[in-house]
């Protein structure tokens, strides 16, 4: 349990740190598609609502919560991926 | 096989930071990451779709069709405005999780304080959002900053309850009210002009509520991509702060700017017509345009391309300087110019183009304002003094396309305007460049 859970810190610490070594090296054109991908890739809390959906049990109000969830972290997903989609298409004809 | 589809997910995520690090390659990070975010959430279901019930797939088609629609529709001076909506949906959906997963289950104390810290962060990062959208639309103003910041005091504190207090579902939903207030109120005390701040912070707050999601149901994945998203968000944020000379703190801190605090000068500018600009223009060799928010609210990109064209086509130098926080968001000039077909290598940051301004023969400011105030390089009891600036003021000749005298965000005179080099054309951005260039039909 122990060994488990400072092994996810470190991942957690590995994570953070390549991502703030990749991302430091974006230039500020694209900054803004930056913002609406990584703001799509948050979406991923999608994958703890899919999760606990099948365990919340007889409550219908949890159930309800989960489903909302589900609806902004899919909106966040598919929404987030398809304008960075369309702005990045405008830096690409450029090139 | 989960764990390995989860960790080509991972690899992916990663990948995709990578290959987005040069505009040429930019797409194709995108679809990297689309690809990551298509295995990561596969793998959740487990190779068991039968587990889930119509409603949950109804839900998830419909709200998908709905993120496309929305996407599709938006215009790029609106983008702000749904990177914010966006983002607070993010939190809200990991502030939602982890209330279900705290008034659901019995969990151990530990991943309490992680469930309640995720839930706060969440609907935090969804109440202040909304506000920050609304205030990006316009709708809100300036709030009492006193409120504010008595409850941002109390914020931290409402995280330990649980030490102290047995959880129960009243407790929880006092939470989730506090943190909601404390969004609206935090955000609502923050002026337009310090959106890219905190559009870029509350993105990095809803990765670090997506990561503390993932320690609670034990997702390494989520874990990842939160951290990586969370990242992200800082950088763009401390990146902002820079360029402002400003702390984090400060800009949250709120109640600045937005009110006029001296907006006097020496002598009356020298305005000029469209015609002498035209004029002005056909005898340079370079040209710098430095684009703000005028442009974006004036949704003159569409007349710059063409200016751009026109100069071009007379073999006159154009680039652009684009400052970090000019804008409502981190690298919203860029998208706007990229939108009109304007090559990203024409664009230009402030370190790379300060020291060409010395050799350039018009420099014209397009609705930017306080970005290029030579106060911040002078005057010490300045609200800007030391941020920096594009020193367009030492350009041959400097042309102002604005619509009155007007202080900007900072409240105070911006002495450029009545420099010797400087000409005011007062006009709406777009308004101003379309006369330019019928007058050069004239020339």
């Amino acid at each position: 349990m122990e060994a488990t859970f400072l092994l996810t810190l470190l991942i957690t610490f590995l994570a953070s740190f390549i991502g703030y070594e990749l991302i430091s090296k974006i230039p500020q054109t694209l900054h803004t598609p930056l913002m609406s991908g990584s703001n799509a890739i948050s979406g991923i809390t999608l994958i703890a609502a899919i999760l606990i959906y099948p365990e919340v049990g007889e409550s219908q109000l949890l159930k309800i919560i989960v489903l909302i969830a589900i609806a902004f972290a899919t909106l966040n997903i598919v929404g987030g991926f398809s304008v960075t989609g369309r702005i990045l298409e405008m830096f690409k004809k450029n090139d | 096989m989960i764990e390995i589809i989860l960790l080509v997910s991972s690899v992916l995520f990663i990948f995709a930071l990578k290959l987005f690090g040069r505009p040429s390659t930019a797409h194709r990070a995108n679809t990297f990451a689309m690809l990551a975010m298509g295995l990561a959430v596969f793998s959740a279901f487990n190779f068991d779709f039968s587990k889930y019930d119509s409603a949950f797939y109804i839900t998830i088609v419909v709200s998908g069709l709905l993120g496309v629609l929305i996407s599709k529709r938006v215009q790029m001076t609106q983008m702000p405005e749904l990177v914010g909506l966006f983002n607070g949906f993010g939190g809200g959906a990991s502030g939602a999780i982890a209330y279900v997963e705290l008034s659901g289950n019995s969990l151990p104390l530990s991943d309490v304080f992680v469930a309640i810290f995720s839930m706060v962060i969440g609907v935090f990062t969804f109440s202040g959002s909304l506000v920050a959208v609304m205030k990006l639309r316009g709708k809100l103003n300036n709030f009492n900053k006193k409120l504010a910041d008595i409850f941002s005091v109390f914020l931290p504190t409402i995280i330990v309850i649980p030490a102290v207090l047995e959880m129960d579902d009243l407790l929880i939903e006092f939470i989730i009210l506090v943190a909601l207030i404390a969004g609206i109120i935090r955000v609502a005390v923050i002026g337009g002009a310090d959106m890219p701040v905190v559009i870029a912070f509350l993105n990095s707050l809803s990765g670090i509520a997506a990561m503390s999601a993932g320690f609670i149901v034990n997702s390494i994945i989520l874990i990842v991509a939160g951290a990586l998203v969370g990242a992200s968000g800082i950088i763009l944020t401390l990146l902002m702060c820079a360029a402002m000379n400003r702390t984090l703190l400060d800009v949250l801190k709120g109640g600045f700017g937005g009110t006029a605090i001296n907006n006097e000068y020496e002598k009356d500018p020298i305005s000029t017509s469209p015609e002498d600009v035209a004029i002005q223009l056909s005898y340079a060799e370079s040209v710098v345009i430095v684009p703000g928010y005028g442009m974006a609210v004036a949704q003159a990109q569409a007349a710059v391309k063409e200016l751009t064209n026109t100069l071009k086509d007379k073999n006159i130098e154009v680039k652009f300087a684009i400052h970090p926080v000019a804008g409502r968001m981190p690298g919203h000039m860029n998208v706007l110019l990229a939108e009109v077909d304007i090559d990203y290598e024409d664009m230009f940051t402030l370190e790379d183009i300060n020291s060409e301004f010395s050799s350039t023969d018009v420099v014209i400011v397009l609705g930017a304002n306080d970005v290029v105030n030579p106060l911040a390089r002078t005057d010490e009891d300045s609200p800007i003094y030391g941020m920096p600036i594009l020193d367009v003021d030492i350009a041959k000749q400097v042309i102002v396309i604005k619509r009155s005298m007007s202080p900007g965000y900072a409240g105070i005179a911006n002495p450029l305007f009545i420099n010797d080099n400087a000409k005011m054309l007062f006009a709406d951005a777009k308004e101003g460049l379309e006369n330019i260039i019928k007058s050069f039909e004239l020339v």
